[in-house]
């Protein structure tokens, strides 16, 4: 027995020690504290690298799916007529999972600690915003969102200088949504349904409160991202509802909730999504079915030739291919003189200035100074045969 | 009184109590026989939805399937509670058979590992991505209305009526087979039982194979009337179906199937009437199970267990 017992130490002593040489040789390129991270030089050399937090898995991964895609199709526009050449360092944040948050900081964590990551795309919700904001603050990354809308993640001054998006803020969304029910559509009876997390109570609020200012009678409720069984809720929404609002952000649950409405009768009320519900698994619920998403210019050259190689619409990730620009841009400006820190990225991404012409988003991308667009126009969709068609 | 949102709560209330009553009856059957929790029941109720999902899939999908919608919802059905029958055997041949004589701890320690394997290796190999049922293309659900306040679909009368099928199919095995009076007799006293000849072993894979079939029944319920699936769909499931064993009372077959309704009621009414209900019903249904933990320990049904000192 104390044979035994002797050996497993030892084992154990080795394992430790292997360990401690494993990292020290992986050391060289790893940051050695967060502390002076943001001030670090690297050398640029000839290919950059950029950080991307997506939910590439999990239940908002058809959202994910397309931003990683736009984010690509940057990188490969990019690289055909540039010298120095970017590449893309994505992490799964698996948004919606039980595990989500924890996968984003984890992903956070894993950017902030490879040094010739300069700057981040990403990630895609509020919630995560939020979740790794310690991680990519304390490594002195900045980062671009393409898909975070809510109102607060810019003003209440937590990443002011570090954390940049190139959507809209929910009080945008908020008021085209408004406008569009009670201008458009002229209905006095809606119920909103958020779902508990910080974008979608956040972006619910404000809807509500714009709502009852114009005199519409609005019910209001909450369901948790991991709930499938709607029924219960359903029943509870007043017959006489003209328009239920989902400001969520996974399309399968729009999707559950739009075919639960329909068993149980309730197929004349109509649906209202946000941008987190633009995807096809909610349109093909029907021509009672409304959303509102980011500005874009769908003339652009670039989304057709998007179109052509993924012969699919997946528009929800073209802010992301404008995210990707917009740090590309500022590490290619950082590295004039052949070293960068991220310090000089964030910089470079506050000085951001992409003309309306040449933007993707058909506005021009400049940001204020708590990191929102100085332009933020937001589109309403309908549901024609199963496609979203811009209404307003 | 609002009848329509009464009517309404019930007819959610008993069909989200069928497929609890079916995991229930898993729970309460191993523990009858084995005074085992088997706390991977969940998971195979998991399995059993992933199973049928993937038959839809190889019949040609909800769009166009090779076979009309009822029948292929049949075809589900039947391979998915044989296959997660021979998975409940399985679990049950390696995981816990061999920890039969060992301390009470260790298997229940066993079962958890069990639903941690099933629900990793269901991530790995499935993804933690929704599958989606598409039951509306699949058998085209319709609303039927009687009155202007109760409504039910064609789904939900499809689960409440399995479910009702399977536990009396369930209670006639049981009751009037010979199988049934072995599991009867193994419940009662196992030694005793493996002395009049009975093969305890064939009696426990039995047991597992009829729970865990029944799992599986439960997983393609919820498919088709909530209309998606996913990989660790089984662990709050799982909680409930137990939830509902213990408030029916552990080891009966009636007191699992009233549990079941008792928790998929709760959760029903507390949604549509209790504040925040929508979001906090898991908090009235397992404030129901302390209650009954006080109230009334052996469960609704349960008999008191009585020990001779």
């Amino acid at each position: 027995m104390k044979k035994v017992v002797v050996a497993a130490v030892l084992a154990a002593a080795l394992a430790v020690l292997a360990t401690a040489a494993w990292g020290s040789t992986k050391g060289s390129s790893r940051v050695a504290s967060p502390a002076n991270a943001g001030s670090a030089l690297v050398k640029c050399g000839k290919t950059r690298s950029i950080g991307l937090l997506a939910p590439i898995t999990g239940p908002a991964a058809s959202l994910g799916q397309p931003q990683v895609h736009w984010a690509k199709f940057f990188v490969s526009n990019y690289n055909k007529t540039h010298k120095k050449k970017v590449k893309l360092v994505p992490e799964d944040t698996m948004l919606g999972s039980a595990n989500g948050t924890a996968e984003a900081v984890k992903g956070a964590q894993a950017l902030g600690s490879t040094a010739n990551v300069l700057g981040v795309v990403g990630p895609a919700g509020s919630n995560e915003v939020k979740a790794t904001t310690g991680a990519l603050k304390g490594a002195g990354l900045g980062w671009v969102s393409g898909s975070a809308t809510n109102t607060q993640i810019t003003l209440d001054g937590t990443r002011t200088g570090y954390f940049f998006r190139t959507v809209p803020p929910d009080s945008s969304q908020s008021k085209s949504v408004t406008a569009y029910i009670t201008g458009t559509l002229k209905l006095k009876r809606v119920y909103i349904i958020d779902d508990q997390e910080a974008y979608s109570t956040g972006l619910a609020d404000e809807v509500q409160a714009q709502l009852t200012a114009k005199g519409v009678t609005v019910g209001r409720d909450g369901v948790s991202q991991q709930q499938s069984d709607f029924t219960s809720l359903i029943n509870k929404i007043p017959r006489n509802t003209q328009l239920v609002y989902l400001p969520w952000q996974l399309p399968p649950k729009g999707k559950a909730f739009g075919q639960q409405m329909k068993s149980l009768g309730r197929a004349g009320t109509k649906l209202m999504g946000s941008d987190g519900l633009f995807d096809p698994l909610f349109s093909s619920l029907g021509n009672n079915v409304y959303d509102s998403f980011f500005p874009l210019n769908p003339a652009d050259k670039r989304v057709a030739a998007f179109k052509a190689i993924h012969h699919a619409t997946e528009l929800f990730g073209a802010p992301s291919y404008v995210a990707t620009q917009v740090v590309a841009g500022a590490i290619d400006r950082a590295c004039a003189n052949g070293t960068a820190s991220r310090a000089e990225v964030r910089a470079q991404i506050k000085k951001t200035n992409i003309t309306a012409a040449t933007s993707l988003l058909g506005l021009q991308v400049k940001f204020d100074k708590h990191g929102d667009m100085v332009k933020k126009p937001f589109g309403i969709y309908h549901s024609v045969k199963g496609v979203f068609i811009r209404v307003a | 009184m609002n009848w329509s949102l009464f009517f309404g709560e019930l007819v959610s209330g008993l069909t989200l109590g069928s497929i609890y009553a079916l995991i229930a009856l898993g729970y309460t059957m191993v523990y009858g026989i084995l005074k085992l929790l088997n706390f991977a029941h969940g998971d195979v109720y998991m399995v059993g939805a992933f199973i049928g999902f993937f038959v839809l899939q190889w019949l040609g999908g909800p769009l166009k399937p090779v076979v009309t919608g009822w029948l292929a919802v049949a075809i589900m059905f039947a391979v998915a509670m044989i296959g997660c029958g021979a998975l409940g055997v399985g679990i049950e041949r390696f995981a816990y058979r061999p920890l039969r004589n060992a301390p009470r701890i260790a298997p229940l320690i066993s079962a958890l590992g069990v639903s941690i394997f099933l629900q990793n290796s269901a991530l790995l190999l499935w993804g933690p991505q929704f599958r989606d049922y598409d039951t509306f293309d699949l058998v085209g659900v319709k609303s039927y209305h009687i009155g202007q306040n109760f409504f039910i679909s064609n789904v939900q009368i499809l689960t409440i009526s399995v479910s009702i099928g399977l536990t009396i199919a369930l209670t006639l095995v049981v009751s009037r087979t010979r199988t049934g009076k072995a599991m009867r007799a193994t419940s009662f006293d196992r030694d005793a039982a493996e002395m009049m000849g009975i093969s305890i072993d064939r009696v426990i894979s039995f047991t597992f194979f009829l729970g865990s079939a029944l799992a599986a029944a439960g997983g393609i319920m919820f498919g088709l009337v909530f209309g998606q699936i996913f990989s660790l769909m089984g662990f709050t499931a799982g909680l409930k179906g137990f939830t509902a064993a213990v408030v029916g009372g552990i080891g009966s077959i009636p007191g699992a199937v009233l549990g079941g309704f008792l928790i998929g009621l709760t959760e029903a009414f507390a949604t549509g009437y209790l504040p925040g209900g929508s979001v906090y019903a898991n908090l009235y249904v397992f404030a129901l199970l302390i209650a009954m933990f006080l109230i009334r320990p052996s469960g609704l049904l349960g008999s008191p267990v009585i020990q001779k000192v």
